[in-house]
């Protein structure tokens, strides 16, 4: 018997032979790329290869505009853009907590002129934009800027990332209750669907709260249980299953362990597909055939020898694409140290060029398929998920587990867990706890990782003026309509969001409202004044 | 020998919590008391924490940029409240240039990604004194 195992425990053996494989049926297991049960791949065709980007946004919304541009320059397909911390909280740049992280770990954005400046001269049908911000914010702002600019909504592609599960405990707190938190996603996947049909409303994203140290088996069963949970809650709003699973991606981590990486990204396109057509009864193909999406591992970089993260983007990068991926983005070699430079922004999209155009990694759809090893890990990877989820799912309603604080208290123990394994060296991390060097000779690149983005504090000013522009009892009446449609939980909060944003509010103002009609306080750190 | 107090908290909108989380249970597991503030704090909220819970040391992780600006208030507010507690501070952004720049402005230790957990424990042992 072999001692090695796979970073989430799957024994391993030798060496896989035919008996590995004996009993399963191909057709069932396996099909060809582009059929149920969709393991080996949403498409038969692989000449669409996968969507290079590089997450990026800092600054102000013209700053990021501009590094947007020069990232399609230099050959990046689609954009994806994250808010800075204040952002991502429903906070604007002039509430007091904000001010030293305006525009820093991404781009500050509060207001509808915000978006307009972030996608100015950004054809909205024909690139895609997705975004790692407030999702039904962003959703209403890519509305109604194809509204403004008579860009047809069906031509709008791009995506939001839905997190109503773990984004509170897990580095993303907005400050809502649960059930706000879960309606807020369901109205906007509901909205989409009906309105802006090409767009993936629905993203799950298993990337930012794997970064809390989970293992790929606990990474997928997560991320299923939040997917699992939406789902109901569609349905359970009369919305019809095909409408909106078409439109689900998953965005999941790529750690450094690389067959099982690609064993989980081929074992959650199986689950996904059964799940679908089995459970939730879905019959347009589309809803069985799962987007995956990726982002390689920020956690697994090391600030030790920033140069050697290169090397582990490219091998977390070669494992997505030969798992076929949809889409990917590689974390940039100085996250460990700061928001990614121009630098190094530049190495992770050659990286993914290297790779798409000189390696020929990606002309064959599934090329491991068949392999007595990755079908083995696959199945197994697919039993551990599955059993990983029933396990959790029985512990009572998942919403419950969310509001008692289960996840979080998990995510302590993840965290705690990862940092004990790298402080003993049970997981070796090369020149952080094996083979290091002295600090003075850990020089290569050392430049870059120095450099640091400033606060954007004007921002502060010019939002307070821009709100001291606007008239304030159309703001009133706007946020006050916010107000009263949360307090209808069956009622859509799109269309007030909408209205509020097109009148001039702001992320903060309609967060507040939102958070005020389930009892909770407008600014969730008591230090401003509600002005409703 | 009196139980060491330790503050250990995140500044401003930083919600990276993955150091935090390990470096107080680490030092819990070391016979510390550990007051942990968690995110969203200020400088104002450190203060006060240490006013009323009369720390030994202030610990804060730091994974994003924001504590270069906050510590400057930070040691003001201190100094103007006659606190005289050791500030320590870690986490993974922090350079080599950083931390010369944190030593100057008066941080008693800085411990970049990397630090081994003897020798935090040590420094705040060290520093408790």
């Amino acid at each position: 018997m072999s001692e090695h195992q796979t970073r989430s425990g799957i024994p391993l053996k030798p060496v896989y032979t035919p008996d590995d494989l004996k009993g399963k049926n191909y057709d069932e297991q396996l099909g060809t790329p582009g059929d149920f049960p969709y393991t080996r791949g949403r498409r038969a065709d692989p000449s669409g290869g996968w969507m290079h980007r590089e997450l990026s946004g800092e600054g102000d919304p013209a700053r990021s505009n501009e590094q947007l541009k020069y990232l399609m320059t230099q050959g990046q397909i689609g954009l994806d853009v994250i808010g800075d911390s204040p952002t991502m909280a429903f906070m604007d740049p002039d509430h007091p907590l904000a001010a030293n992280a305006i525009g820093t770990q991404g781009v500050s954005i509060c207001c509808l002129d915000d978006f307009r400046t972030l996608y100015k001269d950004i054809p909205l049908d024909s690139v895609v934009v997705s975004a790692s911000l407030p999702p039904a914010i962003t959703a209403a702002a890519l509305y109604l800027l194809a509204k403004e600019n008579n860009v047809p909504l069906d031509q709008i592609r791009g995506s939001v990332i839905q997190a109503p599960f773990y984004a509170e405990d897990c580095g993303y707190a907005v400050h809502m209750p649960f059930r706000l938190r879960l309606r807020m996603a369901a109205n906007c996947v509901e909205f989409c669907s009906k309105e802006m049909p090409r767009f993936h409303s629905f993203v799950e994203d298993t990337y930012f709260f794997n970064q809390a140290g989970l293992n790929a088996v606990d990474e997928m069963a997560l991320g299923f249980i939040e997917i699992r949970h939406l789902t109901r809650e569609l349905l359970r709003r009369g919305v019809d299953i095909d409408s909106f699973a078409p439109r689900i991606a998953i965005l999941v981590d790529c750690n450094m362990d690389f067959f099982e990486e690609i064993a989980k990204i081929r074992a959650t396109r199986r689950l996904f597909a059964k799940m679908m057509k089995e459970e939730f009864g879905a019959k347009d193909r589309r809803s069985l055939s799962a987007v995956i999406t990726s982002h390689t591992s920020g956690l697994s970089l090391t600030p030790q020898q920033p140069v050697n993260n290169i090397v582990r983007g490219t091998v977390q990068s070669l494992a997505l694409v030969l798992a076929g991926v949809q889409a990917l983005e590689i974390s940039a070699f100085d996250e460990a140290y700061r928001t990614p430079s121009p630098e190094s922004h530049m190495v992770a999209l050659r990286t993914q060029q290297i790779l798409h155009l000189e390696s020929n990694v990606a002309k064959v759809v599934d090329p491991l398929g068949g392999s007595y090893f990755i079908e083995s890990l696959t199945d197994e990877m697919e039993e551990r998920i599955c059993k990983r989820i029933q396990e959790i799912e029985a512990l009572g309603d998942p919403a419950d587990l969310s509001d008692k604080g289960w996840f979080r208290k998990f995510f302590e123990e993840t965290m705690a867990e990862y940092s004990r394994k790298i402080a003993d060296g049970s997981m070796p991390k090369v020149g952080l706890n094996i083979f290091q060097i002295p600090e003075e000779e850990d020089t290569l690149l050392k430049e870059i990782v120095e450099g640091k983005i400033e606060p954007w504090w004007e921002r502060i000013d010019k939002v307070k003026e821009y709100k001291g522009n606007r008239d304030p009892g159309r703001i009133k009446d706007a946020l006050s309509a916010v107000l009263e449609t949360a307090k209808d939980e069956d009622k859509n909060l799109m269309g007030a969001t909408m209205e509020a944003f097109e009148a001039g509010a702001t992320m903060g103002e309609i967060g507040g409202a939102m958070r005020l009609a389930y009892n909770c306080p407008y600014d969730p750190h008591g230090l401003i004044e509600s002005p409703i | 020998m009196k139980r060491i107090k330790i503050f250990v908290g995140i500044l401003g909108m930083d919600q990276h919590e993955l150091g935090a989380i390990a470096v107080a249970q680490m030092l819990r597991d070391a016979g510390m008391e550990v007051i942990y503030g968690g995110r969203f704090n200020v400088p104002a909220t450190v203060v006060k924490t240490s006013l009323e819970e009369d720390l030994d040391v202030i610990g804060l992780s730091c994974h994003s940029w924001e504590y270069l600006h906050y510590l400057p208030d930070m040691f003001k507010m201190m100094k103007e409240e006659k606190i005289d507690v050791p500030v320590i501070v870690g986490g993974s952004v922090i350079t080599p240039g950083d931390k010369k720049r944190l030593l100057e402005m008066g941080v008693a230790a800085a411990f970049p990604s990397g630090a081994r957990n003897e020798d935090i424990i040590e420094t705040v042992r060290n520093l408790a004194q």
